[in-house]
């Protein structure tokens, strides 16, 4: 019983603790991705087109 | 389209793109197993699914050419081969530093991190095979056959995990996870989504806009420069 209780409890909060470091590393790879394609895509813009 | 409706939709579409980044990192509880760690769901898998959307209209395009050539497909072919490739390689990034607090390692030769990675390399190579072909016409018809090769590596990718049950989770249905958690997973896909269209609209623009300059006449087909050289 006491070890089911622990499993219960372990569960119910998420067997992984923690791991923003991991979030916070995969949106920034996200955004930056983004965010550079979107530059890259802009320098390369026809010049005809800005005007 | 005019300039005020695109910086509209360029606007709407980073809106989206915020929106469903505090949706995925504040709103949608952690998951039961994962924890926190599942939030990297809401970029990774949009990022699959756009990757993919983009190999399958490189494809038809591609055969939409050999069937009737014109510059505005090759451009066409030309963006979605690009965009796709930078979805893909977000994509297997963000699966890779999710794998590692999950899986223990971040990259295993699973059969679909393999055909992705296959995948991507192949589209690697297409736009290498653009960029090395200086005839406007030859570069048109081997890379629209390059293409037709490539995406029957697109299947292989989906149904690899349905094929070879192996390291990498099956695709879930929304029966089988929060609510909340499908909301936050939609509302990305709509975000990447918006995203794709303004990159493949910027990016075809800009193949167009190559394509006019290096053909002799700016409205001729690709084939015609033969006919007015004769």
């Amino acid at each position: 019983m006491n070890t089911l209780s622990l499993v219960l409890a372990a569960v119910g909060e998420g067997r992984i603790r923690g791991g923003w470091e991991y979030v916070w590393t995969a949106y920034g790879i996200a955004w930056t991705g983004i965010a550079l394609y979107a530059l890259s895509l802009w320098v390369r813009w026809p010049r005809e087109e800005r005007k | 389209m005019s300039k005020s409706v695109r910086i509209g939709f360029v606007l709407f579409a980073v809106a989206l793109l915020v929106s469903g980044a505090w949706i995925g990192l504040a709103w949608a509880p952690p998951d039961r197993e994962m924890g926190h760690v599942q939030r990297i769901m809401y970029m990774h898998v949009p990022a699959a699914w756009m990757a993919l959307l983009a190999a399958t209209l490189n494809f038809g395009t591609c055969v939409s050419y050999l069937w009737k050539a014109s510059w505005k497909k090759d451009a066409f072919a030309e963006a979605t081969a690009e965009v796709g490739l930078c979805f893909g390689t977000i994509a297997i990034l963000l699966g890779a530093i999710w794998g590692r607090p999950t899986w223990g390692v971040y990259w295993a030769w699973d059969p679909r991190l393999t055909t992705m990675a296959i995948l991507l390399v192949a589209y690697a190579g297409y736009l290498a095979l653009r960029r090395f072909v200086d005839d406007p016409d030859r570069r048109a018809v081997w890379s629209a056959v390059v293409g037709i090769i490539v995406a029957v590596d697109v299947p292989v990718v989906y149904f690899s995990v349905k094929w070879w049950k192996s390291l990498h989770q099956v695709q879930s249905t929304p029966k089988t996870v929060d609510p909340q958690m499908v909301i936050a997973l939609r509302w990305n896909a709509f975000a990447f989504l918006a995203v794709l269209i303004v990159f493949l609209v910027a990016r075809y623009r800009i193949a167009l806009a190559a394509r006019m300059r290096e053909t002799t006449v700016p409205d001729a087909s690709p084939g015609a420069r033969e006919v007015v050289a004769s």
